[in-house]
């Protein structure tokens, strides 16, 4: 059968308050930290929904809108990086699965 | 109405809803609150509800005519993978088609809601159908404490106040860790990731496939670094009505060592794992539905918290990490529906007794020590360090499937004996020493 491309897939997922420009961020990481000390980078491979990626310069970006609040990052990052919360039901981000 | 309620529960999953509803039987006032838009919106399972506690709080659910479940488990199967082979202990059984039955195949986004149709009924048939409450789209932000007893909640500018609260915020567990009974920061070596499709069929074809008849499933569960890029973890696929759940559960720690050494990430290991031959041919022609992933706990004993309760509070579900991975199934749901029902009995004791500090709450402890729930835990911890073991997990996979293979082709040339082949197979991925070892441990561990 045909495989998904990570952006196909999230394509699928229903993501809440999508209207709305400016969500409010639920998780905000630090990436001095990610950019100076940490060694691995781990997020940027675990995180299920691309949200920590690398540029060129192997640079580690972050952006909370493709979140599926799956939790990953929260428990990979043993650098003190991500600050962790669940996004506010009337301004943030965050799913509504359909089958779940 | 008195302003305080007796109890209110943080967190409408299995384990939130289970208390709920023995809280609504037994005629207690409460308040259940749900940041999702509905019980279920941010849930996700693989996912099998394994046994019949459900039948506890819904007597007889399987004479509805939809009783939120999507198939029950009449077929089980544990496959051990090579790269190209696959090597099934298969069990299928008419005795699994009477109800209560063994397992239930679930989609949560469908099957928390029905189960909070269940409460509402219950709330609505009790001494006080105007008093307990679920609320959704709230999201409870703080776990107000005075005096070191926890006596409420607060989420927004609101603030709400009970005798006790449960908490049942699921393993991404803030509360919990707000309060003190879990560290800040909980690091990844006994957590996973659960990474999943849903991919939906013509519900002919599905059933032809996998020869269901009616509302019998299949439960499938893989093995062996094939299956995981050689990360810590398996693979399952469960047949619903029209679709299969199938996904992977990777250990957080392990991909963070192994990742990188293969320039992939988690959702390639998802690619790689539908791409395996015996399990492409499973999926063929489907249409991905949903795409889902979620943290689960890896039933390792060392990543709970201090203690599942204190003054006014009891931790229930995977918020406790309760939870259990044998290897041929994951108990989670199981595990967080009893847990919530034995936190609301608890409840039930204290408002009779009077007194909701920790003295009375301790009573939950020892409710889940003498149940299943504690009991597996505790003795099935050497099963679960197993699933760790290299030799199980990688070579032994390899080794049934080199030798099935040899076993099972018939070549027209002379057979060699079955005792050769064996040793050859064992000489070839570990070794005699090896698996005396895993007997050994597994001998210990069961
Ligand atoms: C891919 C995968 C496969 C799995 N397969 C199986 C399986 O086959 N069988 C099995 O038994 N288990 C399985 N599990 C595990 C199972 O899903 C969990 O153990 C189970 O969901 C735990 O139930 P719970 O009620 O404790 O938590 P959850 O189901 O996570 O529910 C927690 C609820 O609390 C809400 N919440 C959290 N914080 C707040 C807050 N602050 N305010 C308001 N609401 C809040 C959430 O929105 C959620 O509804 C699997 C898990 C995954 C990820
Ligand atoms: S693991 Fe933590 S510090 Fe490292 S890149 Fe990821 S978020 Fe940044
Ligand atoms: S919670 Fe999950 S999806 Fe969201 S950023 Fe973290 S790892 Fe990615």
């Amino acid at each position: 059968m045909k495989l998904l491309t990570i952006s196909e897939r999230l394509g699928m997922v229903n993501y809440r308050n999508q209207g709305k420009s400016q969500a409010t961020p639920h998780i905000k990481v630090n990436t001095d930290i990610c950019n100076s000390t940490c060694q691995h980078k781990c997020t940027t491979m675990v995180c299920p929904a691309n949200c920590y990626t690398l540029d060129e310069m192997n640079k580690v970006h972050f952006q909370f809108e493709d979140c599926i609040e799956c939790g990953t990052c929260m428990f990979a990052c043993d650098q003190g990086a991500v600050k962790w919360s669940y996004p506010d039901p009337e301004n943030g981000r965050g799913v509504n699965w359909n089958f779940g | 109405m008195d302003d305080k309620f007796d109890c209110i529960i943080v967190g409408g999953g299995i384990a939130g809803l289970s208390a709920a509803l023995t809280l609504a039987k037994a005629n207690m006032r409460f308040l259940l609150i749900e940041r999702g838009e509905f019980s279920g919106a941010k849930n996700v399972s693989g996912g099998v509800l394994w046994g019949n506690d459900l039948n506890r709080l819904v007597p007889n659910y399987w004479e509805e005519e939809d009783a939120g479940f999507e198939r029950f488990i009449k077929h089980r199967r544990l496959t051990f993978a090579d790269h190209e082979s696959s090597f099934s202990l298969d069990f299928k059984s008419a005795h699994y088609e009477k109800p209560p039955y063994a397992g239930l195949v679930v989609l949560r986004s469908k099957f928390d809601n029905w189960l909070a149709g269940k409460v509402e009924e219950a709330i609505a048939a009790s001494d006080f159908p105007e008093e307990s409450f679920i609320a959704t789209n709230i999201l409870v932000e703080e776990v107000i404490k005075e005096n070191g007893k926890v006596v409420g909640i607060r989420a927004g500018e609101e603030q709400f106040f009970a005798d006790c609260v449960i908490i049942a915020e699921g393993v991404n567990n803030l509360l919990t860790r707000q309060i003190g009974l879990q560290d800040d920061y909980v690091p990844a070596d006994y957590m996973a990731t659960g990474i999943k499709e849903v991919i939906r069929f013509d519900q002919k074809v599905l059933e032809d496939r996998f020869q269901l008849k009616e509302l019998g499933g299949m439960s499938n569960e893989f093995v062996g670094a094939s299956i995981t890029n050689g990360i810590e973890g398996g693979g399952f696929l469960y047949t619903n009505r029209d679709s299969v759940s199938i996904g992977l559960v990777l250990s957080i720690k392990d991909m963070r060592e192994k990742l990188k050494k293969s320039g992939k990430s988690i959702y390639d290991v998802l690619n790689d794992f539908k791409k395996h031959p015996v399990v492409a041919e499973m999926i063929e022609g489907g249409e991905i539905v949903e795409y889902s992933a979620h943290v689960v706990s890896m039933g390792d004993m060392r990543v709970m918290p201090k203690e599942i309760y204190a003054d006014g509070v009891m931790l229930t579900g995977e918020a406790a990490n309760l939870l259990m991975n044998s290897g041929k199934a994951i108990q989670g749901m199981d595990y967080a529906m009893h847990s919530g029902i034995l936190a609301a009995e608890t409840v039930v004791e204290a408002k009779k007794a009077g007194d909701f500090s920790a003295n009375t709450m301790k009573n939950y402890r020892a409710k889940l020590e003498n149940s299943y729930v504690l009991k597996d835990l505790k003795n099935l911890q050497g099963a679960v360090h197993l699933l760790h073991d290299k030799t199980l997990m990688n070579d032994v996979p390899n080794l049934v499937c080199d030798f099935a293979k040899q076993f099972f082709t018939i070549k027209n040339e002379p057979t060699e004996p079955t005792r050769k082949l064996l040793s050859r197979s064992i000489n070839k991925h570990s070794s005699y020493m090896d698996l005396l070892k895993i007997g050994l441990k597994g001998a210990k561990a069961l």
